[in-house]
């Protein structure tokens, strides 16, 4: 599983990128493959970075040039690679979910695009797991994916500028959790109750709920459970 | 800790940056750290501080704060017509402010972003290897509250050191960060970049373009005459760094900057180097940039030699 691309995109930066799609396979040999990288390159690597198909490797300049640590890279890849299953964790994490029309400022809609129920809509998004492909745009923000064929839809043609944290939504083959209020242009379909990072208070780690690796479920809840698990609902 | 500033008068641009968190971007951080590189960098030589010292960076000036202890300092990037009690002092300059001085920046008439040093750093709260703020992150309580008017500073315990009075850079700086003339980015081109059709790249190198009021830490948005109408592929969202240039539907590049979020979803063209990212960070909307490719052997060596000047 070579990647069919490696590129400098910094002075201090390279990206390799495999095929465009999201596979767990792929993830898990790209996920395998920057452990291994961590360890043999330590000396010359500073930080990574991925996500569906790809990986960026921050790296000193000063110590090693583009083309040589390029070169490294690949021969590590054309060394083999086992898959290690221990970066992935069996057991599925749930994520409560009030999936209303009041929480769900989207959900409406989307049934409407859809030409689906509301009832269906829930259905399709709470009926399978999903997998932690990437955690960026904001910190514990994690890419999910893949969505049921039948409920993908573009992103809004306006972003909104405020979603309200907490907030269950989808884009594409892609769902997430917003862990705060920020900007976006998702489709909501729910609240989560719960929050998606906690700042670990001796370390002063930062801990996301959901690893890149980890497989989530979202269980729908009704009003009383999302009240009870010191859920406050954000109105549009 | 006794050795404190207080600020009374903030616009809201005033900000504790060192050179950024780069090892939590995993976690989805933002990297953040100073903007202009040249002149957070040379604050920290002329003060003898390690070059990751953290420091008040001000946008657009119109900053006053109140010293309640004697301490060593100063003032660089952008000309706020820095004073002490009403008496001006040297940009670019080592000074010393007294218990009970009131340190006045005003709007600066060129350049957008200033550095106010101490001797010894800041001392405040550091995530990750770093003590920058990173507004988008704001709620997370990870770093220093954004800094507003009342707010105290903690200096360092010996943040006074006379023997560095009067230290000050040499002229190039001039000849380094010129505010007024168009500016030149140059980029390392990326795959998308090369399989572009001739006539758009004609189009991203031959026109000028403006830079859109609408930019800020997170991204500098620049508009030309000609928007890119090559429609490209959006592709799966990937890892983006300083300089990547992105192509939005719209065909107007936005370039990122230090405050930009890890993982993007445009299409890029490739990464302006960041010795002209350094300089950009010093431009007001308004101004014009060109875009030009250069390579990757290019842009290292450039950076080397920057960094060379502080070590």
């Amino acid at each position: 599983m070579s990647p069919i691309s490696i590129e400098p995109i910094s002075e201090n930066a390279l990206l390799l990128v495999w095929p465009e799609k999201i596979e767990v396979e792929q993830h898990q040999y790209i996920l395998a493959f920057q452990k291994k990288l961590t360890s043999d390159l330590k000396e010359y690597t500073k930080e990574f970075v991925s996500a569906y198909n790809s990986l960026v490797i921050y790296y000193d300049f000063t110590l090693i040039s583009y083309s040589s640590i390029a070169q490294k890279v690949l021969e590590i890849c054309h060394s083999g690679l086992t898959i290690d299953n221990d970066l992935d964790n069996e057991k599925v994490i749930e994520i409560p979910v009030y999936y209303s029309l009041e929480s769900g400022w989207d959900l409406l809609n989307v049934a409407k695009q859809l030409k689906v129920s509301v009832e269906e809509v829930i259905d399709m998004h709470s009926n399978k797991p999903y997998r932690a492909y990437a955690l960026g745009f904001t910190p514990g923000f994690c890419y999910l994916a893949s969505v049921h064929q039948r409920l993908q839809l573009p992103r809004l043609n306006t972003p909104r500028a405020k979603i309200p944290k907490g907030a269950v939504a989808i884009a594409e083959q892609q769902t997430a959790i917003y862990p705060n209020e920020s900007p976006g242009g998702w489709h909501i379909l729910g609240q989560t109750p719960i929050e998606m990072y906690c700042i670990n208070q001796t370390s002063g780690e930062f801990e996301p709920k959901v690893h890149i690796g980890h497989n989530i479920r979202f269980k729908p809840i009704d009003l009383e459970e999302f009240y009870d698990l010191g859920g406050n609902i954000c109105y549009e | 800790m006794n050795n404190r500033v207080t600020l009374t008068k903030t616009s809201g641009n005033c900000t504790i940056q060192d050179l950024g968190r780069i090892q939590a971007q995993h976690i989805g951080f933002s990297v953040s750290g100073a903007a202009d590189e040249f002149s957070f960098k040379s604050a920290n030589k002329l003060l003898s501080n390690e070059m990751n010292t953290p420091a008040l960076e001000v946008t657009l000036g119109q900053l006053t704060l109140i010293a309640h202890c004697d301490c060593t300092f100063i003032v660089t990037g952008a000309d706020c017509n820095a004073k002490i009690n009403d008496k001006s002092i040297d940009h670019w300059k080592v000074s010393r402010l007294n218990n009970g001085d009131t340190l006045t920046l005003l709007m600066p008439h060129k350049g957008l972003i200033s550095y106010v040093a101490f001797y010894g750093g800041i001392s405040s709260k550091v995530f990750y290897n770093s003590a920058s703020q990173t507004k988008n992150e704001k709620n997370l309580g990870v770093f220093e509250p954004i800094l507003a008017t009342d707010y105290t500073i903690c200096l360092t315990e010996g943040c006074l050191n006379n023997s560095l009075a009067s230290h000050s850079l040499s002229v190039d700086y001039k000849r380094w960060l010129n505010f007024d003339d168009d500016l030149i980015l140059r980029f390392i081109p990326n795959k998308t970049w090369e399989q572009l059709q001739h006539q758009s790249k004609e189009k991203v190198i031959s026109q000028e373009y403006q830079i859109e009021s609408n930019s800020n830490r997170m991204g500098y948005r620049l508009s030309g005459a000609n928007a890119i109408t090559e429609k490209l592929e959006q592709g799966l969202s990937k890892p983006v760094t300083f300089g990547t240039i992105q192509l939005p539907p719209n065909g107007q590049p936005i370039i990122l900057m230090k405050e930009r979020q890890t993982i993007g979803g445009y299409p890029t063209i490739g990464t302006v180097i960041q010795v002209d990212l350094f300089r950009l960070s010093q431009k007001r909307a308004g101004q014009k940039v060109k875009l030009f490719p250069t390579s990757i052997e290019q842009a290292q060596a450039q950076l080397m030699a920057f960094n060379q000047r502080f070590t």
